[in-house]
């Protein structure tokens, strides 16, 4: 019966529909840049792209077949303003939507078909830690966190963005259950996984990570608001988050700076407030409707192509567009959320729950910081800033959720196809 | 099953997350871009009006006010052909100090934004306004105050356009940049428009909203004994220059400006009555104008009924702008219906065509027709016979009130406001002469019958 419904809504149209976005889009660029094929070749390159994806995802029956629609409009957007900034940071997109593809693939078969996930918390958190430990010692300071790594002079990435996952994982084994046994025989696992996330936090404080730190302690917050039984420990993390949230504010400069930049970031607009200042002057000049594809000033933003790309949305597809973006978000959440409901594993629900909190929250923390609702904390919105980690990382927590999706998909279909032959049977 | 219920509550907190930021983000383009836009550190405006010429500003008449000169070389020069005559309507607009007034408020017309260019490459035309200002009124309303600080503002009371609207001390806008450090430092702050943006005890004239309180609560036949001093508590309020009227009715009380008699109706009223009343006409409310206004206000945290008798007489914590008192005047003249006020008629293309246009509609409904009647009569009076009949006109019914405001430090404040004819009224001014020191029968009166006679005999 589930099944049958889920056939009957067609992913057709959203489909065609997409390629129409994609045709106009990077047709009106094109102009827009004194008929440079460049443009035209990157737009085929995302919709080849796209097609690749999708018709293996369709035909490989990998689980649910809307949250990739709705990525690939994330990624046309994003990639189409890359463009638009500067070709060049266009094509290196391409280049690492191709990587993100491929990390795709081998992320869902490899969480499909492994299945001692949940055993492993001891090597996530060792993981981690090890992630956390390079990064202090190999780590570049880029927009005042130290959260990179460079090997050579190629590649540079934020181990942090792995680190995420690896939390989630280490979270969800003991969410699930399936990490019952005390740890050294005395630290049962609630408190472990306690101290693990106070552990990284600790790290992530070393390096300035502001972000990340809401988006792990969120995770934590959310998820034993939904798994732990006992409400004491719980309010006992608010309080502590309270109390260290207004310790920061009293003692860390850092953290001052960036209350101050956002209560009031006009008296300092050429100093700390002209990074949200410039973005707030985007989103303003575009209104409604924005300036139009190639017609707006985002130059003027500083790192417009990657935290504060939301700021050039709007100037040029204007609130409305940015509203837009923001619905899309919220409809892969919503997806995300029911893959999470649906999953029987107790470890994949948690998983893909803390997949999905993290996704939602990521988002939310950098459009509203980047339009002054909340204080701005450099993190990257998904699927369209431009970056390696975080499309590949993106990308990879994508497959998880795809491969959660489709083992549920299987078993129901699994349980269907055996009804069908008892009841054949008792015919 | 406990936990996918748990699950479902955080997808509804995710839900609301979002919610809260496509909110924000369209609060924030309703009621925060454009000052966030025209902030001087914004290198877009600029940009964009490179490639375009800023709209021209005309006067009701068709007078020019503003126009953009662009010179051979590109660069733009924002002309003011009538200089500090409408230098706190429609500001300036600077590459260096940003803009203000209408060159904000209305920059988005000015500039053309939304019109479609045919031609890449051209320089486009903004769009063009027209006020409702009328241009020899203007200039006499300015030659009227003769350089003393204070505000006149003259409205048409069945539309709510302006017609004058004066503010000194003012500035030249044209060269902003040259005197900017001189004018900042000004004691006498030339860059406060005080029609729009200066609150001040609004003394008698405010008697037109007590009255129009006693109207409806039926105490119109009442008398009083009016020893010249109103007393209670702490309070003590004497009539102007001390004078005892003994037995009074209302519409004497009025047209006398007995202090005695309305701080006794205000005090019976009470806090709360007293509020209503002031809220009906605008009071604690936002103005919404074509240029910024600062919000008229009861700056009381807790009102007490000796508060009331103090806010009924136009005194205590009660704080108006000009235009707030003129419009307060126009409700009366309109039959109690209060017009929202509008600086500009059409905004139309550069060959003339017209792209908006503003519509006179009703802001409040401050008073009932009959209630409305009422106060006009005793208006009538006060020219006829009372402390205002310096605003006499031959051959023609004038109504209006006079207020002496007193001020916490330094002289009184001068006031009138009024109208014109009173049976069919087309103009009605307020005048506040700063720290005058006069009474406002005396000095401010003249000031608007002169300009509603220039008006009527146009």
């Amino acid at each position: 019966m589930g099944i049958e419904r889920l056939k009957s809504v067609s992913y057709r149209k959203p489909a065609y529909l997409l390629i129409l976005l994609d045709a106009l889009g990077f047709l009106l660029l094109f102009m827009n840049k004194d008929y440079n094929l460049n443009v035209l070749y990157t737009g085929a390159a995302v919709l080849a792209l796209f097609l690749t994806m999708y018709t293996v995802l369709v035909l490989g029956r990998m689980g649910d077949k809307f949250i990739m629609l709705m990525v690939f409009m994330l990624i046309s957007i994003g990639v189409l303003l890359l463009c638009r900034i500067d070709l060049s940071y266009g094509f290196r997109q391409i280049v690492w939507i191709l990587v993100g593809g491929a990390v795709f693939f081998i992320a869902y078969f490899v969480y499909y078909k492994v299945k001692v996930w949940n055993k492993l918390w001891y090597l996530y958190f060792i993981g981690g830690t090890l992630l956390f430990l390079i990064t202090l010692v190999l780590g570049d300071t880029v927009n005042g966190s130290r959260n990179w790594i460079s090997i050579g002079s190629v590649i540079s990435f934020q181990p942090s963005e792995i680190t995420k996952i690896l939390f989630i994982m280490c979270l969800a084994c003991y969410a699930s259950g399936s990490w019952s046994k005390p740890v050294f025989g005395k630290v049962a696992p609630k408190w472990a996984a306690l101290i693990i996330t106070y552990i990284f936090v600790g790290f992530l404080v070393l390096q300035r990570d502001w972000g990340t730190i809401l988006v792990m302690f969120s995770i934590y917050l959310f998820m034993i608001y939904v798994y732990e039984p006992d409400r004491k420990l719980l309010v006992l993390n608010i309080i502590a988050l309270v109390v260290i949230g207004l310790l920061g504010w009293k003692f860390l400069y850092h953290i001052q700076v960036r209350i101050a930049n956002w209560l009031d970031p006009w008296s300092d607009i050429s100093n700390r407030g002209y990074q949200i200042s410039q973005s707030l002057f985007a989103i303003a000049s575009g209104g409604y409707f924005g300036s139009g594809l190639g017609n707006g000033s985002p130059y003027y933003i500083p790192l417009v192509h990657s935290d504060f790309i939301f700021a050039a949305i709007c100037e040029e597809m204007g609130v409305f567009g940015g509203v837009a973006v923001i619905l899309l978000f919220f409809l892969i959440a919503y997806r995300c959320f029911k893959i999470s409901i649906m999953a029987e594993d107790p470890f994949d629900k948690a998983v893909s729950f803390g997949v999905t909190v993290m996704f939602a929250l990521q988002t939310f923390i950098i459009i509203g910081g980047v339009t002054k609702m909340i204080p701005l904390t450099g993190i990257t919105l998904p699927f369209i800033s431009y970056g390696g980690t975080s499309i590949v990382i993106s990308f990879a927590s994508l497959g998880i959720i795809q491969a959660i999706s489709a083992k549920t998909e299987s078993a129901e279909s699994g349980a269907a196809a055996k009804e069908r032959k008892e009841e054949r049977d008792e015919r | 099953m406990n936990v996918n219920k748990r699950i479902i509550r955080v997808l509804v907190v995710i839900a609301l997350l979002f919610l809260a930021l496509a909110s924000y983000l369209l609060w924030f383009n309703m009621f925060r871009a454009q000052s966030v836009y025209t902030n001087s550190y914004n290198r877009r405006q600029w940009e964009s009006e490179q490639k375009i010429k800023r709209g021209s500003i005309y006067s009701s008449e068709g007078e020019l006010l503003a126009e953009t000169e662009i010179g051979s070389d590109g660069s733009r020069i924002r002309r003011y052909p009538r200089g500090r005559l409408y230098s706190h309507v429609i500001g300036y607009s600077s590459q260096v100090y940003g803009k203000t007034q209408l060159e904000m408020t209305r920059d988005s017309d000015l500039i053309g934004k939304g019109n479609i260019g045919l031609t890449i490459g051209d320089i486009r035309p903004g769009n063009d306004l027209h006020l409702t200002i009328l241009d020899y009124l203007q200039e006499y309303a300015y030659d009227q105050l003769d350089g003393r600080h204070g505000a006149i503002v003259a409205i048409e009371p069945t539309t709510g356009q302006i017609l004058a609207m004066v503010s000194l001390p003012d500035f030249d806008p044209s060269s902003i940049e040259e005197d900017w450090e001189e004018i900042m430092e000004d004691p006498d702050s030339p860059f406060l428009a005080r029609a729009t943006r200066g609150l001040y005890p609004p003394g008698s004239t405010y008697k037109i909203a007590t009255s129009a309180a006693v109207y409806e609560n039926g105490r119109t036949t009442e008398t009083f004994d009016d020893p010249g001093v109103f007393k209670k508590g702490d309070v003590e309020v004497s009539n102007y220059g001390g004078e005892a009227f003994g037995s009074i009715d209302i519409k004497t009380a009025f047209e006398e400006s007995s202090n005695y008699v309305f701080c006794s109706l205000g005090y019976e009223m009470g806090a709360d009555g007293v509020r209503a009343e002031a809220e009906k006409f605008g009071v604690n409310k936002d103005i919404e104008f074509d240029i910024p206004t600062s919000k008229s206000e009861i700056q009381y945290k807790r009102m007490t009924d000796l508060d009331a008798a103090l806010v009924s007489i136009g005194q205590g914590g009660l704080v108006m702008t000009p235009l707030h008192v003129a419009m307060m005047g126009a409700a009366i003249a309109n039959g109690g219906r209060m017009m929202k006020p509008y600086l500009v008629e059409t905004v139309t293309t550069e060959n003339g065509t017209v792209i908006g246009q503003t519509r006179p509609s009703v802001l409040y409904e401050s008073a009932g027709a009959a209630c409305a009647a009422y106060v006009q009569d005793m208006m009538i009076g006060v020219v006829e016979e009372g402390t205002g009949t310096t605003a006499q006109i031959d051959g023609i019914t004038v109504a209006g009130k006079t207020g002496t405001a007193e001020t916490e430090s330094g002289e009184d404040h001068s006031w009138f406001v009024g109208y014109a004819p009173a049976e069919s009224p087309r103009i009605c001014v307020a005048v506040l002469l700063e720290n005058n020191g006069t009474p406002g029968g005396r000095t401010a009166a003249p000031i608007a019958r002169n300009i509603m006679r220039r008006f009527l005999n146009e």
